[in-house]
């Protein structure tokens, strides 16, 4: 069973049924139901055909339906299978044509041209309109009845015209033979083909999709044709005066129009479908408008009649198909879109720079914090962003909508609730066909998370790099002492001298005069001290300011004085003349010089003094940038430590903590820099940054 | 404290003009005569090592620091009190100073309390020091006027031997060490053996004592 199951790979039309053949019969007993119904199609097409062929004794049949039957079955059908159904329909075609006592050799004509007829048409359809749904599209409806009602038929007509004249001289006119083949099968196909087509043409369910509402609908617009057709045809044509047959004629059209607008194809091709059959029913009974006195004429007006009925409203029927489908795929598209973007939290919204009118999606609303039906403008969104923000967030969507840019910004808006969020807008102006735009579409993106987390680490960042600079002042903290010291020592001096001179019974003033100057100006000193030191210790981010890069790292040099010379270090200046300005916060610029001239005073542990020697310089690159190195005469860097330097808690000290580098780079990095660690050729190590030179206008602000 | 006899000279040697400056008015302030260095090197070139007076150095200095200077200093022969001044309370370079013998070890910022009794101290020993050289030059220059025996015989009265000991010793009679000792007794200048024994001291000179005469001198 389970392989019987695994197995089970034949068409779904075949069903459980094929199952059961495989097993005990074989193959060919299932396989032989579809190519039988169409035998048993074919064959009733072609009695009802000939029960409308009555109506004349010179026309064999004015609708000719086995074709159509043998067509949509082909249609459906696999290519490799095609033989099975053609092979089928001989014996209905013979007990067919036997029935109304064709000979032979008409008979075969007319079998061979009906198979190449729905053969034909049914390659034709399948390379043109290629596959399911056949119809659906203005094109592919015209199309069909191109190739099916056209070019196929009259083609195949040339061999079908000689069943009709064949052993008739009577009927011995080729061209009407022709015509009449030609229009026989062009009915069928219009009529019963889209039938087939577009009901099903993609399942046996058509009414499938359709609610309770529509489905009385459609049966109320049937029921109202059959009535008012079969009215107004009713009358015989010759009670009616001829100047009421437009009317009567035209009656139907609101109906047929009504089906073909509402239902598409279905309703135009059931349509078509229910005005032929009452007209031909008419005609069977004799009781028609196209009552005239000669039957083959009034056979040519109704199938000219029902042709020129049948094309516009299929063709009317398959484009507000295209709309419907059309427009189901742009909802679908936008329902689609919709959840896409409140998935990813993304509002859609659009401005409408004539009225001002703004619509969003109801996602947008929510993140704006909006109920869904609230009236939205430009005046309500530019209500709700921050004040600080407020102002260049309008000047960039005006830049969208009037000078038509692609713009990108991000601003803070505050909700109905108080409540802040950080949205980053992305705008485009949708211009009209002379470029003028005229609207403004975007998004809204949600980034306050994203913008929290940029904050969390940018105060970690900052308190990290607080930290190193704490753990600095730290190790220098006996230079610095030292550095407050001497101003002190000088005061105290200078403050006592003046006190044992005053006390003298003949002091000398300009001495005391002079020895309060210095008490002055050492205090100043001392000041100054502190005041570097607390600005180095200052843990707020500060504005960027203009800053001279020589002088920044003088008074970085100035504070380790102490230092080098408990190390016995020197420090050689090799700076470039009047460097243009560099724009960034000082401290930190100046914790990255402070740290690397501790490296390299660190470096220089082991170096005989005579050589221990650290050399700052500076340079320009250029008019665009200036480049600072600190080298030093300590061993280098080793290969594996120049690739890892960088790298947060890697250290090559035995007490370090591994940061240093790894902030000052990180620091470089935020002032558009790069910071760079080599060994020299001659020895030593070169730390080297590179930063970026304060344009003019930014200087001018 | 008025200094009228000799002029006692600070010299203040710091690498900090202001420092310098402020050390320098102050120890003027209170009547001293100094003179200030910027740098070692300059000091060491520039001072008088016959002047009396003290050193006030700064330990931390650049390429010279203080300790290194001390020792340059000393080396030269040139012996002068020396305190320190330090920013740091550095309690090694203190312990190094003091053993190769400073005067004091002072913390920048200074006390004119302490520096200036610093000071004082260091003019006492400077005074000692420079009236310790001139006795003991004297004495040498005496000694020098002895001829070998009396020197011998010097060398014997200062052990506390006997007249007849130190005879039995040099190998003659008593009567010429008498002669011997009154020469070398007016030579040096001194009426009692306790004066002779006192000046022997001063002039560094260990008496080569025997066992038996250690009771002799108790």
């Amino acid at each position: 069973m389970v392989q019987e199951m695994g197995g089970s790979t034949v068409p779904t039309s075949m069903g459980p049924h094929s199952l059961r053949a495989r097993y005990h019969l074989g193959w060919a007993a299932g396989d032989l139901r579809g190519p039988i119904l169409v035998s048993v199609a074919y064959f009733l097409g072609a009695e009802s055909a000939f029960v409308v062929g009555t109506l004349s004794d010179r026309i064999f049949a004015p609708f000719w339906p086995p074709n159509v039957i043998l067509f949509a079955v082909l249609l459906r059908a696999p290519v490799s299978r095609w033989w099975l159904y053609v092979v089928a329909v001989v014996p209905a075609h013979v007990l067919a044509e036997l029935h109304i006592g064709m000979q032979l050799v008409p008979m075969a004509v007319a079998l061979a041209t009906n198979c190449m007829v729905a053969v034909l048409c049914a390659l034709a359809v399948r390379q043109q309109l290629e596959g399911a749904p056949w119809f659906g599209t203005l094109r592919k409806a015209s199309l069909y009845v191109i190739v099916t009602a056209l070019v196929v038929p009259a083609l195949v007509a040339f061999g079908g015209a000689f069943v009709l004249i064949h052993g008739d001289a009577a009927n011995g006119n080729y061209l009407f033979a022709w015509t009449q083949w030609l229009l026989a099968n062009s009915l069928g196909f219009l009529t019963l083909g889209p039938i087939f087509l577009t009901w099903f043409g993609e399942g046996w369910r058509p009414w499938s999709g359709l609610s309770a509402a529509r489905l009385i609908e459609a049966g109320a617009i049937a029921i109202a044709l059959v009535v008012v057709s079969g009215l107004a045809f009713h009358f015989a044509a010759n009670t009616v005066e001829i100047g009421l047959t437009p009317a009567l004629l035209y009656s139907p059209l609101p109906l047929v129009l009504w089906a073909a607008v509402r239902f598409g194809e279905r309703g135009a091709s059931a349509a078509v479908l229910v005005i032929t059959i009452v007209l031909l029913t008419l005609a069977l009974n004799s009781s028609s408008l196209f009552g005239a006195s000669q039957p083959e004429r009034n056979v040519l007006a109704l199938q000219v009649f029902l042709i020129s009925l049948a094309v516009p409203v299929l063709l009317l029927g398959a484009s507000s198909e295209e709309v419907r489908r059309a427009e189901a795929a742009t909802r679908e598209s936008e329902e689609r879109m919709r959840f896409a973007a409140s998935s990813a939290n993304i509002g859609l919204w659009y401005f409408e720079r004539t009225t001002g009118r703004v619509w969003a999606t109801v996602h947008c609303r929510s993140m704006l914090g909006l109920p869904a039906d609230a009236p939205l403008n430009r005046n309500t969104i530019q209500q709700m962003i921050h004040p600080d923000d407020r102002e260049a967030a309008i000047e960039s969507m005006r830049a969208a909508a009037f000078a038509g840019e692609d713009v990108v910004n991000e601003f803070r808006i505050v909700l109905p609730d108080g409540q802040i969020r950080w949205l980053r807008a992305r705008a485009q102006a949708d211009r009209d066909k002379h470029g003028v735009p005229v609207r403004v579409s975007g998004v809204f993106i949600d980034i306050t998370g994203s913008k929290q987390a940029e904050h969390d680490a940018d105060l970690q960042r900052r308190e990290l790099a607080h930290l190193m600079r704490v753990a600095v002042m730290g190790e220098l903290a006996g230079a610095i002492a030292h550095e407050l010291n001497q101003p002190l020592t000088a005061i105290l001096s200078n403050a006592e001298a003046a006190r044992l001179l005053l006390a003298k019974p003949s002091s000398d003033l300009t001495e005391v005069v002079a020895a309060i100057a210095d008490i002055v100006q050492e205090s100043k000193r001392a000041g100054a001290v502190i005041d570097h030191m607390r600005g180095l210790l200052k843990k707020d981010a500060r504005p960027p300011e203009s800053i001279d890069l020589n002088a920044l790292i003088r008074s970085t040099v100035e504070l380790l004085h102490s230092e080098l010379i408990a190390r016995r270090l020197t420090i050689a200046f090799d700076l470039a003349a009047d460097p243009p300005p560099v724009f960034g916060d000082a401290v930190q610029l100046q914790q990255v010089l402070l740290n690397l001239l501790m490296n390299a005073m660190d470096a220089m542990a082991e170096t005989p003094p005579p050589l221990r020697s650290v050399r700052v310089w500076t340079r320009a690159e250029g008019d665009h940038a200036i480049q600072v190195g600190v080298s030093d005469h300590g061993p280098g860097v080793s290969t594996t430590a120049e690739r890892r330097v960088f790298e947060p808690f890697f250290t090559t000290k035995p007490h370090g903590l591994g940061l240093g580098l790894s902030i000052c780079s990180t620091i470089i990095h935020a002032h558009g820099g790069r910071l760079a660690l080599v060994n020299k050729s001659d020895g030593g190590a070169l730390a080297s940054f590179t930063l970026p030179v304060q344009r003019l206008s930014v200087a001018a602000e | 404290m008025s200094e009228s006899d000799i002029a006692f000279t600070v010299f203040i040697v710091d690498d900090d003009p202001a420092v310098l400056g402020g050390l320098g008015r102050l120890l003027a302030a209170a009547g001293y005569p100094t003179r200030a260095f910027t740098s070692p090197q300059e000091f060491l070139s520039k001072h008088d090592p016959d002047l009396p007076g003290c050193a006030v150095f700064d330990l931390a200095m650049p390429e010279v620091d203080g300790l290194e200077l001390q020792r340059l200093l000393f080396a030269s022969g040139v012996e002068r009190p020396i305190i320190f001044l330090t920013g740091r309370g550095d309690i090694s370079a203190s312990v190094r100073a003091m053993k190769a013998g400073a005067v004091d070890f002072l913390t920048k910022p200074v006390s004119s309390e302490a520096l200036l009794e610093a000071v004082a101290r260091a003019r006492d020993l400077d005074r000692k020091a420079r009236q310790h050289r001139r006795e003991t030059a004297s004495i040498e220059a005496r000694l020098a006027r002895l001829t070998a025996r009396e020197r011998e015989v010097f060398m014997h009265v200062v052990a506390g031997r006997l007249n007849k000991q130190i005879a039995g010793d040099l190998g003659t009679v008593e009567k010429t060490i008498k002669v011997h000792r009154g020469r070398m007794m007016s030579k040096l200048g001194v009426r009692t053996v306790q004066d002779l024994v006192r000046l022997a001291e001063r002039a560094g000179i260990r008496p080569q004592t025997k066992p038996e005469t250690e009771e002799v001198e108790g």
